[in-house]
């Protein structure tokens, strides 16, 4: 049936004619789209209605410039992504009321039109279908002209975006709200109001033979590392993709290690956090249709830093610091380290707490193991459960669940509520890890440490942990060590790893990213108390 | 490049999966041996008594049910030629895997301690899951499995109890020593030491202690109680030291952290009381023309914890006079203490390390006849001094004259 269907469809398409035929992966409509423009009106406005398939929401509006000439005219734009008051007030408006002098050379003419469009902006003259169709899908107002083989196209990008809201995946307490929006011009914005600097440079690109979807990279010239800013520009020059729908897409297609649990590239909401990337050194990738930005290159003890570290103190930064990666080590071991301790080294265990495992799980009917992983399987069900419901519904299931985890298991005897407690720690420390990205990661080894820890005990949970770190110094994020500055050690960097050292400290830029311009501040900003007037010196003696 | 790497990869995913902790045991398959008995049975094989926890029945777990709540511990014995027989033929009895590692405490029947203890701990000591900080006590007046037999209140473990009252009553008092299988082990292996061990008694009927009645009487019928250090003679026990006399042998052994004196004023016994808050002793072995003599010297400090005859406390040289009285009383436990193991020729103190410290050539030739020979007739001085840093929270007693 569906082979059937399939065969179809195809001939439908084969007799589909001129729009359909040779369309490749691409999606690029017709041949008569690789020909100019014809400098008949009528022609054009057919081959636009034909190629977009009569699509109702492009909006032609045919008219006659000048008082006097009645040029044939009109203007063509996609409803919903222009700025209507824009295009009617700045556009239609001067076009129809302007009295057309007469004869003229058709490039003057082209000229004189551009002048009185000068209230829109972004004036481009378009020759080929191709551009054309780019602009009007960006926003842009295309105007065509009876007699002229060439259309003007003017910006007028608008419509409705979601306004600059807080970001919901990384909350500060202390730290700015705005957090990145879906438009990219927006998100650029938003940088650019903390650099005011010159060197702040923005590339943009279409990325995805189909969507052309807006990919920007941004950058300090002069801080950056020019050799990373090539690499990022070659990787993303490579991607030949039909679709570029969240910047996901782009961090997977230039990653430098696919089969890794690590994020090798960082993603953040938050337009401060970029921007103490770029003044880092490093490259942020803007992604137009998503509030998620990359940066890149990205350290592993970067999943672990968060803006407020810098906005707070040094003292209560650092203890958060290393209370994040105690986080992180609890909700990668913590179970694993509970079915070791229970199946292999109950010598460990201190004599009473031996027992009270052990009363507990009396009625238990599983190994620990199984106990474990039936629990840890549970709760991933619920927190996925929880995020994907409908926010009334998810209520719903984390009492469902709470009880089913909390209560009623103990109280069957299926589990014992030493496990729940294991199981409630890893999670409570699973959520509390900074970043979503390097969490999930922590979920997913910590199924291959339980497993470990069920066949060869606290041996193979450190054989795991072992491989993990040997895996993690293996990783490259452009071309950085993915461990450094820990591994290798740079000493004048590894101020900003597990200790976050008073701001007036922070002397250098990571000199692996960086490499040249590194120093970031002077020294001697040691803050002080005032020293004693001159004055006052001399009133004592 | 290829065939090197399939040749190892299998070598090494064996390695991985060969090695590490083979002995995988669900904590429902072991049986907690809290604690181990040793007795003789009348034709000379020992007899092993098990105490196993009953984690079901411990306070803590979960109640489900609605059960009657049963004992905490239930107690297994079996003989053998040796411990390690009896402890494998005991699986004979228990449903599950005896295990070791959680063993706090090792009860030794009088009867093997008279007979000599020392093939005892070996097999404790070469077992990679017991461990020789387990307690050491000596059953004294009855069998190692009555005493481990007596159900005991609020720690519902009766080897718990009896740990932590060796532990605090040593804090506290000062006339029982919380020793452990490493202690004893040592002092066995010095020729300059040997062993003292704490005794237990139980005091009612031990029948009546195996009971859940037991712990459900406010007096219970059956109490297991420390009294007294057992002294030995290498392996052997050869007496007993009560009272005095064993916190004698507790300020030799630098092992008073705080206890309470009292001493005669103004005609009345047992007048005034002296709280130790802290003590330390010195031993020094002096050699003189080949002639080994000891010193001991005891230092403490503490408050007036009593004081029931009239007497103004805020007076200096009352308090000056009340030291030196204290200080007597000290050295007269100590004096008794030496004079017990002189008696007994058995060197409890440690004295002839001390005198193996001093001088390693005379040592060596004395080591030998040390405790027969040299020690009975060894000259120990005992000084002491002793602060009084407090009177309490009042300086004159309400009696007045």
């Amino acid at each position: 049936m569906l082979f059937q269907w399939g065969m179809r469809r195809q001939k439908e398409r084969m007799n589909d004619g001129v729009q359909q035929e040779g369309a490749d992966h691409s999606g690029e409509a017709a041949d008569v789209l690789e020909e100019p423009l014809s400098p008949e009106l009528a022609v054009n406005i057919d081959i636009i209605r034909r190629a977009t398939g009569e699509s109702s929401d492009i909006v032609i509006r045919r008219f006659s410039l000048g008082q006097e000439t009645q040029m044939k005219a009109a203007i063509v734009f996609v409803d919903g992504l222009v700025d209507e008051k824009n295009v009617y007030e700045f556009l239609l408006l001067p076009l129809l009321t302007a009295s057309f002098p007469l004869p003229l050379e058709e490039k003057e003419r082209i000229q004189w039109i551009e002048k009185k469009l000068a209230a829109v902006g972004g004036i481009e003259q378009v020759s080929d279908w191709k551009r054309l169709f780019f602009n009007l899908f960006s926003g842009a107002t295309i105007l065509l002209l009876d007699g002229a083989a060439l259309a003007i196209s003017a910006s007028t990008k608008g419509g409705q975006y979601r306004s600059i809201e807080e970001p919901q995946t990384q909350i500060a307490i202390r730290g700015p709200r705005e957090g990145f929006t879906e438009s990219l011009r927006t998100n650029t914005a938003l940088i650019r109001r903390r650099i005011k600097n010159p060197n702040l440079w923005l590339e943009t690109m279409q990325i995805g033979t189909v969507t052309q979807t807006d990919v920007a990279i941004m950058y300090v010239k002069g801080i950056a590392n020019d050799d990373i800013v090539t690499e990022v520009k070659k990787r993303l020059a490579r991607i030949d993709i039909d679709g570029v729908l969240e910047s996901g897409y782009i961090e997977q297609l230039i990653e430098d290690q696919t089969f890794t649990t690590f994020p090798t590239v960082y993603h953040t909401e938050r337009p401060d956090v970029v921007a103490a990337n770029l003044l880092e050194g490093r490259v942020a990738i803007l992604v137009e249709g998503t509030p998620f930005v990359l940066v890149a290159p990205a350290l592993f003890i970067q999943f672990f830093q968060v803006g407020e570290d810098y906005y707070a103190r040094f003292d209560i930064a650092t203890a958060l610091r290393f209370l994040r990666v105690l986080i992180f080590f609890i909700s990668l071991v913590a179970p694993a380290i509970y079915i070791a301790a229970t199946t292999f080294h109950q010598e460990m265990i201190p004599t009473q707490l031996v027992i009270a495992i052990a009363a507990q799980r009396e009625s238990v009917p599983f190994p620990a193991f199984v106990e474990a992983l039936a629990m840890e399987v549970t709760f991933e069900v619920l927190r996925e459960a929880g995020v994907r419901l409908p926010r009334a519904v998810g209520q719903a299931v984390s009492i469902v669940g709470a009880l089913v985890i909390g209560q009623a298991a103990v109280e069957a005897g299926f589990v014992s509520s030493a496990m729940v407690i294991v199981v409630s720690v890893t999670a409570i420390a699973s959520f509390a890890t900074p970043s979503f990205a390097i969490a999930i990661s922590a979920r997913l080894i910590r199924f291959g440490l339980m497993f470990l820890a069920a066949i060869l005990g606290f041996y193979g949970i450190m054989m795991g942990l072992l491989i993990m770190v040997i895996h993690l110094c293996s990783l490259r994020s452009f071309g950085v060590p993915y461990m450094s500055p820990l591994a290798p050690l740079i000493p004048s960097n590894t101020g900003d790893t597990l200790f976050r050292v008073p701001t007036w400290m922070f002397r250098e830029r990571p000199r692996l990213i960086n490499q040249k311009n590194i120093v970031r501040q002077s020294g001697g900003q040691k803050p002080q108390p005032p020293a004693p007037s001159r004055q006052e010196k001399g009133d004592e003696s | 490049m290829k065939r090197p790497l399939a040749v190892f990869l299998p070598f090494a995913v064996c390695v991985c999966l060969l090695s590490g902790c083979w002995s995988k045991k669900e904590l429902t398959d072991l049986a907690f041996v809290i604690a181990v008995g040793l007795d003789k049975t009348e034709d000379g094989k020992y007899l092993a008594s098990f105490q196993v926890v009953n984690p079901g029945n411990v306070a803590g777990a979960v109640q489900r049910g609605g059960g009657a709540a049963g004992v905490p511990v239930s107690i297994y014995t079996s003989t053998g030629d040796s411990l390690v027989e009896a402890s494998r033929k005991a699986s004979e009895k228990v449903s599950r895997l005896l295990y070791y590692a959680h063993t706090n405490l090792v009860v030794v029947g009088e009867e093997v301690a008279r007979e000599g203890m020392d093939g005892v701990f070996d097999a404790l000591e070469r077992n990679q899951q017991f461990r020789t900080t387990a307690r050491l006590v000596i059953a004294r007046g009855h069998s190692a499995k009555d005493t481990l037999s007596v159900l005991t209140p609020i720690d519902k473990i009766s080897a718990n109890k009896i740990i932590k009252t060796l532990e605090f009553s040593e804090l506290a008092w000062g006339q029982t020593m919380n020793a452990d299988v490493w202690w004893a082990i040592r002092s066995l292996a010095s020729p300059g030491r040997n062993p003292v061990v704490t005794g237990v008694v139980i005091e009612g009927n031990p029948k009546e202690g195996k009971r859940q009645k037991n712990v459900q009487s406010s007096v219970p019928d059956a109490r297991v109680t420390l009294k007294g250090l057992a002294l030995f003679k290498h392996a052997r026990l050869i007496g007993w030291a009560d009272g005095p006399t064993a916190r004698g042998i507790m300020w030799v052994l630098d092992r008073i952290h705080q206890t309470n004196l009292t001493i005669p004023w103004g005609g009345k016994r047992e007048a005034i009381g002296y709280r130790i808050v802290r003590a330390k002793t010195n031993v020094e072995a002096d050699v003189k023309n080949g002639q080994p003599s000891i010193l001991v010297h005891i230092k403490a400090e503490g408050d007036i914890s009593e004081a029931r005859v009239p007497i103004n406390l805020a007076d200096t040289g009352v308090l000056f006079r009340l030291e030196k009285q204290f200080e007597r009383g000290v050295k007269q436990e100590v004096a008794k203490a030496i004079e017990t193991a002189q008696r007994e020729r058995t060197d409890v103190f440690g004295f002839g390390e001390a005198v193996h410290r001093a001088d390693p050539r005379l040592w060596k030739k004395i080591e030998k006849e040390w405790h027969d020979r040299y020690f009975p007739e060894l000259d120990v001085t005992v000084t002491a001094d002793l602060y009084i840093r407090r009177t309490g929270l009042r300086n004159r007693p309400y009696i007045e004259e």
